[in-house]
């Protein structure tokens, strides 16, 4: 057993997973929530990716004789916008723009963060500068970083994104230094060390396979999260601008005709609800698969 | 700590400054001025310095509490703070007062049951709160309460919290921004409660024969209270976040709806002088935060 992973021929690392995954699957399964949610996840990325060939319209094609047109009207299942554009064609598009965001946002300040945790635990003489650093980042809420970077660099996603990923880092970064550390102590972790393997190789081939865990964890919850903040700026007119079909931009937009047409600020905000709710529950199901010791 | 974060405060503050797109010196001036006037007025407000003694000179006059004039309409900024800082306590503490009760209540219920339907209802609860836009939450209740039933104001502060008016007019907005907070709370205490429940003081406590609503707020609840108070401080800044949405979606005069609004007129002295004090009200949270774990935990006191 111990021979297979001690053989530096073999790709430990690759090949370590995927044995385990269909039970991690059947233990989420089994959980009603959990299944809900994983295909709600399914469904919402699907959608995105496949906004063009779903949609009904172009997500700028506009009819202003059809503005408002509540749900059910003949052609518009959804109804239409404020500017009489197909609502379900702008929850497609919105839903690729908002998925991107958050994207983005956790792929880069999850992956800085990830870093800086490794580096922070691997070289224990800059962890204490690392991490004091990570902790006056964790001390501004993210929506400061919003709207300072909104100042700086004018409404925009890119701003919404940038502060979401830095937002995003030292979080990250606490999480995979503290389960990089757990794994450090370990005795086989001497051993690599002992047979002379690089820092990168003991990080890449034996530590991080065993954080990926943790770190897969914190990246789901972490996208609900992004996602409400992000949609938030947004809503707030410092993210997306409009015509861009934003959830966000697209309710903020709504507001202005919530007594006429509620249903223009309603549904986009019901897309948010569904997708953080998703992810959220994922997240949840998957740290009680992954870390039963986690559960409560 | 809170020495470090203050001073990147004022860091971000000075760099928003130097990125304006046009010279302060000139916007000061005004369009008809002499090259020589501006020149004058460049060397009057240290613009023609290095950089770093800009940033000494701008530290001190915002430790002198000057913080420009709003490019907008020439109100100082400190005064328009001091306007709106007032209406923005005024609502995260209407949010608070019952959030939090009733999110400990519930959390504690949960712990208490754990594994049963109330358990697994309130459970659903939370992460469906924690999932909620703000925003969405808001509109909603502006769109039923407010619109539909004519039953409460939803725009604007209606006055001082002691007058009717004043009263009705937070109701809603204090109901948005505690309702996304319940679910954090309950899912906190919860967790913080489980911890305590199976410990041995509690067990003696049941041994010695004392009536469960006694153990549970007694010796449960009141050994979970050092970590809830710990982890809702965590989320004062979630709360932040959702004061600023809030105050945008009911137009309520605070901090947040302030900056939301110089950032998008491009204010820079007025979006500064927001994001400084909204910053400055969060580190303070914090040590209040501090202070209060100190109080409920004894061994902290040291």
């Amino acid at each position: 057993m111990s021979a297979t992973v001690e053989n530096p021929v073999l790709p430990a690392a690759a090949e370590a997973a995927p044995p385990k995954r269909p039970n991690t699957l059947a233990r989420l399964l089994r959980e009603p929530a959990a299944a809900f949610a994983l295909v709600l996840v399914v469904l919402v990325i699907g959608a995105a990716l496949l906004a063009p060939v779903l949609s009904p319209t172009d997500p700028f094609d506009n009819d202003l004789s059809l503005a408002m047109q509540p749900p059910g009207s003949p052609g518009l299942w959804l109804g239409a916008d404020s500017q009489g554009r197909n609502m379900v064609t702008r929850v497609l598009y919105g839903l690729r723009i908002t998925l991107l965001m958050g994207l983005a946002s956790v792929a880069l300040g999850g992956g800085i963060g990830a870093l800086i945790g490794f580096a922070a635990a691997f070289y224990r003489r800059i962890d204490g500068l690392l991490m004091r650093l990570m902790d006056i980042m964790l001390s501004f809420p993210a929506i400061l970083f919003g709207l300072a970077l909104a100042a700086i660099f004018g409404p925009g996603i890119q701003a919404v994104v940038l502060a979401l990923s830095v937002a995003t880092i030292p979080l990250m970064a606490r999480i995979v230094r503290g389960s990089a550390l757990a794994v450090m102590g370990l005795d086989y972790i001497e051993a690599a060390r002992a047979t002379g393997m690089s820092d990168t190789r003991i990080i890449l081939r034996h530590v991080a396979p065993n954080c990926l865990s943790s770190i897969f964890v914190f990246a789901t919850l972490r996208f609900g999260q992004v996602i409400l903040l992000g949609s938030a700026l947004s809503f707030l007119g410092l993210g997306a601008q409009p015509p861009t079909a934003e959830l966000g931009a697209m309710a903020s937009d709504g507001r202005n005709f919530l007594f006429f047409a509620p249903h223009i600020a309603v549904i986009p905000c019901i897309a948010i609800f569904a997708v953080v709710l998703a992810f959220n529950v994922l997240g949840d199901a998957l740290r009680d698969a992954l870390d039963p010791r986690l559960r409560t | 700590m809170a020495i470090p974060v203050l001073f990147g405060v004022m860091l971000v503050g000075f760099l928003l400054m130097q990125v304006v797109p046009n010279d302060p010196a000139l916007v000061r001036a005004g369009p008809s001025a002499t090259p020589d006037v501006v020149a004058a007025l460049r060397a009057d407000m240290g613009l023609d310095k290095p950089l770093y003694t800009q940033f000494g000179l701008y530290l001190w006059r915002l430790l002198h509490g000057d913080l420009g004039v709003s490019i907008i309409n020439n109100v100082p900024v400190l005064q328009e703070l001091g306007n709106t800082v007032g209406p923005t306590l005024e609502l995260m503490f209407a949010s608070l007062i019952w959030s939090i009760p009733i999110g400990i209540a519930l959390g504690t219920v949960g712990a208490y049951r754990r594994g049963r339907l109330v358990d697994r209802l309130i459970t659903a609860f939370a992460v469906a709160g924690g999932s909620i836009p703000v925003f969405f939450l808001g509109l909603v209740l502006i769109w039923y309460v407010g619109f539909k039933l004519q039953l409460l104001p939803f725009t604007g502060r209606g006055g001082p919290l002691w007058t009717e008016e004043g009263l009705t007019a937070i109701i809603l907005p204090a109901l948005t921004l505690g309702g996304t907070f319940i679910g954090p709370v309950a899912r906190m205490t919860r967790t913080a409660v489980l911890d305590v429940l199976g410990v041995e003081h509690v067990r003696t406590a049941r041994a010695k024969g004392l009536g469960e609503f006694r153990v549970v707020t007694r010796h449960a609840l009141r050994n979970a209270m050092i970590p809830v108070v710990t982890l809702i401080g965590l989320q004062i800044g979630f709360l932040l976040g959702g004061a600023v949405v809030t105050e945008t979606v009911f137009s309520w005069p605070g901090v947040g709806r302030l900056a939301v609004g110089a950032i998008l007129s491009a204010d820079f002295p007025m979006a500064q002088g927001t994001i400084i004090v909204l910053s400055l009200g969060f580190i303070l949270i914090n040590l209040v935060v501090d202070v209060l774990y100190a109080a409920l935990d004894p061994r902290m006191r040291a």
